[in-house]
């Protein structure tokens, strides 16, 4: 017991003087935070205002009703452009042209044909596009109906099916969107925040040639083990207490009520996310500490355990996918905690079985990987790749 | 008391297989320091690393104070001191640090062990170093770290795998002085080295390995008149017959 305290004492301290690796650690949940709110704030912009849209028209004088019409729904002439998004319209550059003879094909009822141009591979186009074409063809269906029902024609002969659309969907899980990416979020920050103090506790440890000299001591290989996976998956848990605890901060910033959205991250939802998070911190070590034990240098250990450690934390993206889901992701690590999180976010009530069962097989695998490390650690090919 | 009990030890891999240790038997008494020469790639690391327990032998066996290595490794390893051959410092960790964290490996805790600690800083005349982190240390620095590390627990048996290399003057006297304390005070000290007034001066035995063999043993005087030279380093070469020992 002595001999662990010690051990875990020098891989603390040795982590938390390591201030780079340390920032590294927890950089992903300072920018996470951050980045939840700016993506936010951009989609409830998109959502609800209708920014203005600025068109350069040819021949806007031949139809000063439609102008009106288009002006009514904030899009405007280049003209009228202020100063400082200039530049943006004028790249994005959509063109409306309407035709010399507006008025006197209005007047006999000829086809009119507008033209507009525009990139429509452009993305942010897209929707300015697309209000564009609304107002143009609800102007134009205006007119239509008017000459109908002048000529005595019920205008409702042109809608025998009318589609009526009704969301079920609760207020609160218009907030699925933000709780995904938070989701996922955690699921990285528990793989990915851990793993320089975990490289560099192994396999910068082989390279400076100090494991050798503790493989010597009249210690065993689990109670090595065992410290560093518990350094490097606290490191990890502390990033996301850091993580959750910004994260409802920033989301006080955020106006979600415009898209008819809570979230808010109470105490209860706080020990649930960390108890399904907390033994997936200590699998990522293990799987990180298990790999970057046997490779052969420090460069080496990062660029596989970086690579075989984004597999795992592509789960959850894997599951947003996935439509219908077999059973076994309720209960599999990582996918376990995905599907439960969802849950958590989503305010339904959580299912304990599933947590219990998800935790029991994600410990079951970590104690595992442990002990195939514990003995790997006293056979010769460790130590003969020291030399 | 270490004893090597006919040690054989091949590295096998696809292309080739490498002997290196070829049934190596030799006993290195308490109270006396014997030396291990030879020249580089006879065999000596990987002789000692298999008296850590590191490396498994393929047949033979090392004891340390009776005990078998491959048995109870860690029963073995808690009556060594051991300097290996490789070593590094942890580098953002003081000296003190460093040598308190070995310490309570080797179960030492409390006021004994703060004790200890200190008393090995002022025998190895390394003060100064104590509270400093290792990270810019120089090599002799390093080294007297690491030696204060393999014997702040008063090892019984002490195994040192060139401990003077890169030490000055004053560090190898220092040392020297400290082994022979040990000595008196009736530890097994193993050790090995290429520098031969050092081992002359210093050791009560030498035991001479060569292709994994044991080529000779006996004290220094005891070998020079084997060999019939007056200095070691001659009868070194002689014994192991080659001139290949002198380069090392």
């Amino acid at each position: 017991m002595m001999q662990l305290k010690a051990l875990m004492v020098k891989e603390f301290k040795e982590a938390f003087r390591d201030k780079r690796a340390l920032m590294v650690a927890m950089s992903m949940a300072l920018m996470m935070p951050v980045m939840i709110m700016v993506m936010l704030k951009v989609a409830i912009k998109e959502a609800v205002d209708n920014p203005a849209v600025y068109v350069k028209y040819t021949g806007e004088q031949h139809a000063p009703k439609l102008i009106k019409a288009l002006k009514d729904e904030n899009i405007l002439s280049f003209a009228d452009v202020p100063e400082d998004e200039e530049r943006n319209w004028n790249e994005r550059n959509i063109e409306l042209t309407i035709p010399d003879s507006f008025n006197e094909d209005m007047a006999n009822g000829m086809p009119i044909e507008l033209v507009m141009r525009a990139d429509y591979n452009e993305k942010s186009l897209s929707t300015p596009i697309r209000r564009i074409k609304d107002v143009v063809r609800a102007h134009s269906l205006t007119i239509g109906y008017k000459r109908l029902l002048v000529r005595g024609v019920d205008i409702k002969l042109l809608q025998p099916i009318k589609l009526v659309e009704q969301d079920t969907s609760l207020p609160s899980s218009n907030a699925v969107m933000i709780s995904l990416i938070l989701g996922v979020y955690l699921m990285m920050a528990a793989f990915m925040s851990g793993l320089s103090i975990a490289i560099d506790s192994s396999a910068g440890e082989r390279e400076r040639n100090v494991l050798e000299m503790l493989l010597c001591q009249p210690i065993s290989t689990l109670k090595i083990v065992l410290a560093k996976l518990t350094c490097a998956s606290s490191i990890s848990i502390i990033s996301i207490i850091l993580m959750l605890v910004l994260t409802s901060v920033a989301m006080n910033f955020v106006d979600l009520t415009k898209i008819g959205a809570t979230f808010n991250i109470n105490v209860a939802t706080f020990a649930t996310l960390l108890l399904l998070l907390i033994p997936v911190c200590f699998l990522a070590a293990s799987l990180q500490l298990f790999f970057s034990f046997q490779a052969k240098s420090f460069k080496e250990a990062q660029s596989t355990v970086t690579m075989l450690i984004a597999v795992p934390s592509m789960i959850p993206i894997a599951l947003m996918i996935m439509d219908d889901k077999p059973a076994w992701v309720n209960w599999m690590p990582i996918s376990g905690q995905s599907m439960l999180m969802e849950d958590v976010f989503k305010g339904l009530p959580v299912d304990w079985n599933a947590l219990l069962f998800t935790s029991a097989a994600t410990i079951a695998v970590t104690a595992g990987i442990v002990l195939t490390l514990a003995k790997k650690l006293t056979s010769e090919k460790v130590v003969m790749s020291l030399s | 008391m270490i004893e090597v009990n006919n040690l054989h030890k091949s590295f096998v891999s696809k292309k080739n297989t490498v002997k290196a240790l070829d049934g190596l038997s030799f006993t290195a008494k308490d109270g006396e320091i014997t030396g291990i020469l030879g020249p580089n790639g006879a065999g000596k690391t990987t002789c000692l690393r298999t008296l850590y327990g590191l490396l498994k032998a393929d047949e033979g066996f090392a004891t340390i104070d009776g005990i078998k290595v491959t048995e109870q490794p860690l029963e073995a390893r808690k009556r060594l001191g051991i300097f290996p051959d490789k070593f590094g410092l942890y580098e953002r960790l003081t000296a003190y640090e460093q040598v308190d964290y070995f310490a309570s490996i080797h179960g030492m805790q409390g006021a004994n062990k703060h004790a200890a600690i200190e008393q090995i800083f002022k025998d190895l005349e390394m003060g100064e170093l104590a509270h400093r982190r290792t990270a810019g240390f120089s090599q002799g620095q390093r080294m007297k770290v690491t030696l204060a590390q393999a014997l702040v627990h008063q090892p019984k048996n002490f195994v040192l795998d060139e401990p003077t290399r890169g030490l000055d003057v004053m560090s190898t006297r220092i040392l020297r002085n400290h082994l022979a304390k040990f000595k008196e005070k009736g530890h097994c000290i193993l050790f090995s080295s290429h520098v031969m007034q050092e081992v002359a001066a210093l050791c009560d035995r030498v035991i001479i390995v060569s292709g994994g063999k044991l080529a000779a043993q006996g004290t220094p005087q005891e070998l020079c008149d084997l060999a019939g030279e007056k200095l070691l380093e001659d009868a070194f070469v002689k014994l192991i017959g080659s001139d290949e020992g002198v380069a090392a």
